[in-house]
């Protein structure tokens, strides 16, 4: 009887030293960078020791992980593989949302499980840098070989968190086979589209994502008509205090979107879907988007171009400009050599010129655009986004969209543009002033 | 053998023989299993230093196996997993959430404090764009310190280390076609080899005439210093050029003058984030509006997709339909597309201009963007979402119901609809309360219907908060706390979570004892 017991209990334990032994083995095999040192001591006794103690005798490369979005993590992982093979490192990319890095990395850096590297845009930097998830990186050596704008836009209050890779903006995609010719201002644009529509060629007039209501894809039309989202101090950074949506020239604005509204040039319910479906069918003589949308009118065959704004009553459209770019984690496992693929690597001209082969993104690097500079689409955003600014990276914008996009959603209901974009202005102002 | 003996040895089953051996080995070796991942678990908090977590887990490993391996606590054998899985997926969340309602956790405050003190001295190490700059390879010495080659811009050679900068001649130099091999007898790391001496290359300073150089990445080096310090005996932070300190207020680190510096770091503040629910305008004034809204949509929801549901289910019950097995499939098909996509297809499918809906029907009604034509699309998505669930129900309670009780009412004259009365509905209540209880609930909190196809708006004119038309607390909640203001608030989240909690507790315990649900089960 007793025997017994002592038997069983030799089993209990031998398996659960197993399962600890089983557990461990793959825990050092995902995460090898920091095995835990004393977790190896308990599975001595085991058949599975052997895994543990071999990967311990001899030390395992450092694993340089990249967070990057679908379009880019390819190309990315290619550089990577180059840089690995000669430098002794692995270098694994990892293919996360590019919607959802900018919290996931807030989450998973601080505990310790982040990515060294991410692909960001610069609007995110407020944010980033306020919770203190980025690190500063140097990147003033080879600063001058970047478009001014893309380098300014990677600095957040006085100081460098990214490399520079894409620029993009918005621009006026035409479709030229129903309009030959590049329109000049909005009147002439809005006459066209609306004489299409009214002829039943077209569904819609001007293909502008709004449901209900979208400040980003409105702010050309809206800095033309003599808005501005916020005033600036006097280094051109954005200030939260100068809120300019409720602006003499804003309330102008305002009341150009009404008149749009009313006539039908510009209507609440489209949305991204049907933007790419009514342009890429013909069913729209223009459209207001970026880069990340002309593959799909290219794919369908529509013979179209990419144009700057037109003018509205003689003011000249500023587009927000995004700039897109490599930053290093504050909680990189390997910080040194996260900074050295990114400055060192990354941002020579040659991996820059590869970059933008790859994936046809506007690039930031000079040379590079030089390089670009026989594609038609990416001289037209290039142009489009002449006059444009950077989106503001200040984490008030958090309330500046949503109450922004309110007003817009009222206009396009009808409502007085006036006391829309009031009421707006007024709501950010307290969500700015209590945040 | 007295009589006594034989009653114990009937009493107690034979201990030894094959069934028991098997089963006593497959329990043995499910509590190892139990042990060995609990084993791992532990192995895992005790290197992230999660001290709660690690005296958890032992807890929760020593009752199993006391409770599973003891012969004396039979009834706890039942409850321990029920426990144990509800204090950590039920019990927990709400505690943690309760807890981080008291603390300032949002953006800005993310990081823990040891973490915030780290980055705010981290990223004060300022270089000069116009300093000295070199390129340089990491060496190893070979005696376990480190040493740096450098070039200099001008094109000189030199070797750093801790005491300074000494000259070296192109002949110190061995090449290996452009790689460098070794300098003066070091041995040149690669970027794989540097990597994994960070922690050294971090810490070396090469001290020179015109400031400190340190390691920028691990082929740059540049003249950099630190602007701030952090002194641990006083917890303070000091700018090291003006002298100024900074001392931990809430969450921040903050100076006489009242100058903050960022990262914040996450720390507990009291019921300021209950405070401001009070004295955020943004709340009180669309409150009973919002809430008002809140509760007809949960109740509609409840109430006719419970009307859609039983009505089906009646017609199908019993009614001798062909293809009822058929009907039943189609019906359930609602609830087996998950809630995410149907709202997205429901939210195109309303669109007013290009939606099928009404292209369909020649109509022109603003479904989503008109306020009462808003509410009502939304309830109507929701009844779609879960009247199967409703139907399955009341299909399974129907089929419950004995039929004798029905022939019964029947003989005794009663009508179809006195008997729906009478008998059917006072039946099926006893077992669809609780659910329909469960369900408001659920209803209330709906955050997926309303977020996805109106994202809580229209907007609603001349309101000076953004609450929109059909917003209801938790969506509101979300914009205000995720939206609005500066980033994430996780902190301000968690408190009006409490409190959406306490309205929703309240709510079912009054339904609970109204309906004397769970007189049954008493």
């Amino acid at each position: 009887m007793k025997r017994n017991i002592w038997k069983l209990l030799a089993v209990l334990a031998s398996v659960t030293l197993f399962a600890a032994a089983c557990g461990d083995s793959s825990s050092t095999s995902t995460e090898n960078s920091d095995a835990p040192t004393t977790t190896a001591a308990p599975a001595t006794t085991t058949t599975a020791a052997a895994a543990t103690t071999t990967s311990t005798t001899e030390a395992p490369l450092p694993t340089l992980l990249i967070w990057a979005d679908d379009t880019r993590a390819p190309v990315i992982q290619e550089f990577g593989d180059q840089f690995g093979a000669d430098n002794g490192v692995n270098v694994e990319v990892q293919q996360v949302d590019f919607g959802s890095i900018r919290d996931q990395l807030g989450v998973a850096g601080p505990a310790g499980e982040g990515p060294d590297i991410i692909i960001g845009a610069h609007d995110w930097l407020g944010e980033l840098a306020t919770n203190g998830v980025v690190a500063p990186i140097d990147i003033s050596g080879i600063a001058d070989q970047f478009l001014p704008v893309a380098v300014n836009a990677m600095s957040y209050d006085g100081v460098t968190y990214g490399l520079p890779y894409s620029v993009e903006n918005i621009a006026l995609i035409r479709n030229v086979d129903l309009v030959p010719e590049p329109v000049a201002t909005f009147a002439e644009l809005e006459k066209i589209a609306l004489d299409l529509k009214a002829a039943g060629t077209v569904d819609v007039p001007l293909a502008v994502q709004e449901a209900p209501g979208d400040p980003f894809h409105n702010y050309p039309m809206f800095t033309a008509a003599g808005g501005v989202v916020f005033g600036r101090n006097a280094d051109g950074s954005y200030n939260p205090d100068d809120l300019g949506i409720d602006s003499e020239g804003g309330l102008a604005a305002g009341r150009k979107f009404s008149e749009w509204a009313k006539s039908g040039l510009i209507s609440g319910d489209v949305n991204y879907d049907v933007m790419i479906e009514s342009f890429s069918t013909g069913k729209a003589p223009f459209a207001i988007t970026g880069p990340w949308a002309t593959g799909s009118f290219a794919d369908a065959g529509i013979n179209y171009s990419v144009d700057p704004f037109p003018t509205v009553d003689g003011g000249e459209a500023s587009p927000f400009v995004g700039v897109q770019g490599f930053m290093v984690s504050a909680f990189a496992q390997n910080p040194l050599l996260a900074e050295t693929f990114v400055v060192d690597y990354m941002g020579t001209k040659d991996a820059q010129v590869k970059l933008y082969e790859a994936g046809g993104r506007p690039p930031a690097h000079l040379g590079a655009i030089e390089v670009a500079s026989s594609d038609p689409d990416i001289q037209g955003f290039a142009a489009a986004g002449q006059n444009g600014a950077a989106m503001p990276a200040i984490p008030e914008m958090g309330a500046v969209w949503s109450a922004w996009t309110d007003a817009y959603s009222l206009i396009f209901s009808g409502e007085d543009s006036d006391a829309a974009l009031k009421d707006a202005a007024a709501q950010i102002r307290d969500l700015i002033a209590q945040g | 053998m007295t009589q006594d003996e034989v009653m114990v040895r009937r009493r107690r089953p034979p201990r030894t023989g094959t069934i028991r051996a098997g089963a006593l080995v497959r329990k043995l070796v499910l509590i190892a299993l139990v042990n060995g991942f609990a084993m791992f678990a532990m192995q895992r908090e005790l290197a992230l230093g999660e001290t709660g977590a690690l005296v958890a887990t032992l807890a929760a490993t020593l009752a199993i196996n006391g409770v599973y391996l003891s012969r004396r606590v039979v009834p706890l054998k039942y409850l321990v997993p029920g426990t144990i899985f509800m204090l950590l997926f039920i019990v927990y969340p709400v505690a943690y959430t309760v807890y981080i309602s008291f603390t300032n956790y949002g953006t800005g405050n993310l990081l823990t404090k040891d973490q915030a003190i780290e980055r705010l001295v981290a990223n004060s190490l300022s270089t000069d764009a116009d300093g000295a700059r070199f390129a340089i390879t990491p060496l190893d010495d070979g005696d376990g310190t480190m040493s740096l080659f450098m070039i200099a811009e001008d094109g000189s050679l030199l070797l750093g280390d801790e005491s300074g900068l000494s000259p070296l001649a192109g002949s110190d130099i061995t090449r290996d076609g452009n790689r460098v091999v070794s300098v003066d007898g070091r041995r040149a790391l690669n970027l794989g080899q540097a990597s994994q001496r960070q922690d050294e290359l971090l810490d070396l300073v090469v001290p020179a005439d015109f400031g400190e150089i340190r390691v920028q990445t691990l082929k740059q080096a540049t003249v950099a210093a630190f602007g701030l310090s952090y002194d641990a005996a006083s917890d303070e932070i000091v700018d090291i050029s003006t002298g100024t300190r900074y001392r931990p207020r809430e969450g921040r680190y903050t100076s006489d003058t009242g100058e903050v510096l960022t990262p914040g770091f996450r720390a507990v503040v009291g019921p300021d984030n209950y405070n401001r629910v009070w004295s955020n305008s943004a709340i009180r004034d669309p409150f009973i509006r919002v809430f008002a809204w809140n509760f007809a949509f949960a109740l509609l929801s409840v109430a006719l997709s419970m009307a859609l549901g039983l009505g089906i289910a009646l017609t199908l019950h019993r009614s001798g339909l062909k293809g009822v097995k058929f009907y039943r499939s189609l019906l359930i098909i609602p609830y087996a597309v998950p809630s995410f996509l149907s709202a997205l297809v429901w939210q195109g499918m309303l669109n007013r201009n290009f939606g099928i809906i009404n292209r369909m029907f020649h109509l022109d009604i603003n479904w989503l963007l008109d306020p009462w034509w808003a509410r009502f699309s939304v309830v109507l998505v929701n009844i779609w979402l879960g009247f199967p669930y409703m139907f399955l129900v009341c299909t399974g309670a129907l089929q419950s119901i004995p039929s004798d009780l029905m022939e019964a009412a029947q003989i005794d004259g009663a009508s179809a609809s006195q008997r729906f009365r009478k008998v059917t509905w006072p039946l099926l209540l006893i077992t669809l309360a609780p659910l329909l209880i469960a369900s408001f609930a659920f209803n209330f909190n709906n955050f997926n219907t309303v977020f996805l196809l109106t994202g809580g708006g229209p907007p609603v004119p001349g309101s000076q908060t953004p609450a929109g038309a059909t917003d209801i607390l938790i969506t509101y909640t979300f914009r205000l706390a995720f939206e609005g203001g500066r980033g994430q608030d996780f902190g301000f989240a968690a408190a009006i979570s409490v409190m959406i909690f306490f309205v929703v507790a309240t709510i079912s315990a009054i339904s609970f004892r109204r309906t004397k649900a769970f007189e049954n089960l008493a």
